[in-house]
């Protein structure tokens, strides 16, 4: 690193050499806590299919062909005959180059059905956290900016009455108003992007609204809450007094301080989005994940199970990482390190 | 709107009026406040309905909710139906009675084992040296990492198709949140200075749990309850609508929800009735709650602990901040 890339106040920043042992802790302590995290998880995903009392290789061969040799060559060929731990390990280190194996009864690769439904929820999770940062980041900003107006009290009350809206009502009345009764939009299906964008996004985005709308009350709720604090600091009343706009007051100075918990209620809602989508699914009856989870849970195809489980926690993990890394820039101090 | 406009216009913080008698007793009038509170009257009338529904529900149901009626279908509200008839005809609001039962009895289970597995440890955590509680954090930090809905449906293809089973994984998936308010809440007074002067005094750590820390510890345990509850009911309803746990002439609330759905084109209001059902409970559940922390903690919103920790576990000085919050 060159002297000239340093913070302007290079008179407040840390030793270089100590910088880079601060980052270097970091970065170690942040692996430290990570690696358990990604071990536990995983592990617990995988030992759910120990835990079940089916037999697998009685299930594949079926009632008929299940002599004891047949189902001890075929435990032998899917990996059943080591120990757990063993058995999870291999698992593993075949799902990190991305074979999640196959299902026990179509025997379709299960990374393969996975990146066939990926695509549906990711939309939808995706164009929710859009919807919930434009509709809770803005009432809740109006709602501070206004504070004790009416609009700020019909946010507050907006607020509580969506968190204890379940997604699937919220879907359900979505589609009675919107579909049933007023056929603006379509009540059922999926057509992806390719096929034609603008159907893509009729499709998507009643199911994204429904499930953004409890995100974006918590969102709402969170950024009030933070603005209101964060206006009446003197930093604030400052720069109003020194003349800047207040729309630049409220942008760089007020929301940048204040957007901390917002961004974190988002990362930890992130896993209720995700349920969310499911239910989103079943309203709508679009062909993602969870029917894909309630089919083989029907059935106790365990491959397959395990995977989504895979796939879906470490969309946790990574949303949460990305939200940190956020956290970090947006309190970052001068010497570049962050909180 | 001046600030003091607002801070008046709230109930529980108006003042209480001049001409009563200086209350001696200042913890007994804090729950006078409380009960005061329309909205906690309101909750609790609310919860004390469910609680009679769920103990009561199939015997004070007005008709049978199997009873399917070939002449009665999609009947909007009336004298004889009060809430409507289903696609077969079958009474809505006594099938919605008699659904109670099942559906806050497994969402209590949830929360009885999420309270259980959750602040045992939490509070245990604190006493018990700094590598438990590393590992009591990993094992918290993973678990919250598993969204409830796709762990209680794996749970079902392993261990069967059952409500009873499915609730276990959503109380093992609650304990994180009970874990982490138990632990803050508990380091908040387990470093507080009376309890050095009761250790000094020769007092043993579980003379200091039980008397000093637990009593203190319990209104934040409470809250908690009150919100998980809530989850937990929201749970259930949403796993009985997807049809996990319940063999189908079975009533429960979020059967009665997905059943509407499929014949949205014959009776469009029909889903709003358990819809509405859920959403009141849950709300009663979150107003108590609300009302408990809002005294404790007037006017704030604690500040959300990111999901995922990366550092502050392992910095000292976060414990202080976090304890503060909680």
């Amino acid at each position: 690193m060159t002297v000239t890339s340093l913070p302007r106040t290079a008179g407040a920043t840390a030793p270089r050499r100590r910088r880079s042992r601060i980052v270097l802790a970091r970065l170690g302590g942040g692996l430290a806590v990570l690696l358990p995290i990604v071990l536990i998880s995983t592990f617990i995903s995988y030992s759910l299919g120990a835990l079940s009392n089916s037999d697998p290789a009685a299930t594949i061969l079926g009632q008929d062909a299940a002599t004891p040799a047949a189902v001890a060559r075929l435990n032998r060929a899917l990996g059943l005959n080591h120990p757990l731990i063993v058995q999870y390990w291999n698992w593993l280190t075949q799902a990190l180059h991305g074979n999640l194996g196959r299902s026990y009864f179509s025997q379709i690769p299960v990374a393969q059905s996975i990146g066939q439904r990926l695509p549906v929820d990711l939309s939808i999770a995706v164009l929710a956290i859009i919807l919930a940062v434009i509709i809770g980041g803005g009432a809740g900003t109006l709602a501070a900016v206004y504070r004790g107006s009416w609009f700020d009290r019909g946010v507050t009350l907006a607020c509580s009455a969506a968190s204890t809206l379940p997604a699937f009502v919220v879907g359900i009345i979505l589609v009675v108003l919107f579909a049933v009764t007023a056929h603006l939009l379509p009540a059922n299906g999926y057509v992806g992007p390719s096929t034609s964008v603008p159907q893509w996004l009729a499709h998507i985005i009643l199911p994204a609204l429904a499930l953004s709308l409890a995100v974006s009350a918590d969102v709402a709720r969170q950024l009030r809450t933070s603005l209101v604090e964060v206006l009446e600091q003197n930093y604030i009343v400052g720069a109003k007094v020194r003349g800047l706009p207040y729309r630049r007051v409220l942008v760089r100075h007020a929301l940048r301080n204040a957007a901390g918990p917002a961004l974190t209620i988002l990362g930890n809602d992130f896993p209720l989005m995700l349920a969310g989508a499911v239910a989103a699914e079943a309203v709508f009856s679009l062909p993602g994940l969870g029917q894909l989870l309630l089919e083989s849970a029907q059935t106790r195809d365990i491959p397959v199970v395990q995977g989504l489980l895979l796939v879906v926690s470490s969309f946790v993990i990574v949303v949460n990482l990305i939200v940190n890394v956020t956290l970090n820039w947006l309190y970052r101090t001068d010497d570049g390190i962050g909180t | 709107m001046s600030r003091t406009e607002l801070w008046e216009s709230r109930p529980l913080r108006s003042k209480p009026p001049e001409s009563k008698p200086r209350d001696s007793k200042p913890r007994k009038r804090k729950g006078r406040t409380l009960l005061r509170m329309p909205s906690v009257w309101i909750a609790l009338a609310i919860l004390l309905g469910v609680a009679v529904l769920t103990v009561f529900g199939s015997t004070l149901a007005p008709q049978n909710p199997l009873t399917i009626n070939a002449n009665a279908l999609f009947q909007g509200p009336g004298a004889h139906h009060l809430l409507g008839t289903d696609y077969l005809g079958r009474d809505v609001l006594s099938r919605l009675m008699a659904g109670t039962r099942l559906s806050v009895l497994t969402a209590l289970e949830a929360v009885g084992i999420g309270l259980v597995l959750g602040t045992i440890p939490g509070v245990a955590t604190v006493f018990l040296g700094r590598g438990f509680d590393f590992a009591a954090n990993r094992v918290t930090d993973a678990l919250m990492t598993l969204p409830y809905i796709f762990f209680a449906v794996a749970v079902t293809a392993a261990l069967g198709n059952g409500l009873v089973q499915a609730m276990v994984p959503v109380g093992i998936l609650l304990a994180p949140f009970f874990f982490r308010i138990t632990r803050a809440a508990t380091l908040e007074h387990a470093r507080a200075q009376y309890v050095e002067a009761a250790e000094l005094m020769g007092a043993s750590k579980l003379h200091v749990v039980r008397v000093h820390v637990l009593r203190k510890v319990l209104p934040t345990i409470a809250v908690t309850t009150a919100s998980m509850t809530a989850a937990a009911l929201l749970a259930v309803s949403f796993l009985t609508f997807l049809g996990i746990g319940v063999q189908p002439p079975a009533p429960t609330w979020g059967g009665v929800l997905s059943s509407d759905l499929d014949y949205l084109n014959q009776a469009p209001w029909a889903p709003f009735i358990p819809g509405l059902l859920i959403a009141v409970t849950v709300g009663a559940l979150n107003a108590l709650a609300d009302a408990f922390r809002d005294r404790r903690t007037p006017g704030m919103l604690a500040v959300p602990e990111p999901l995922i920790r990366t550092h502050s576990t392992l910095e000292p000085a976060d414990d202080d901040r976090q304890s503060q919050v909680a």
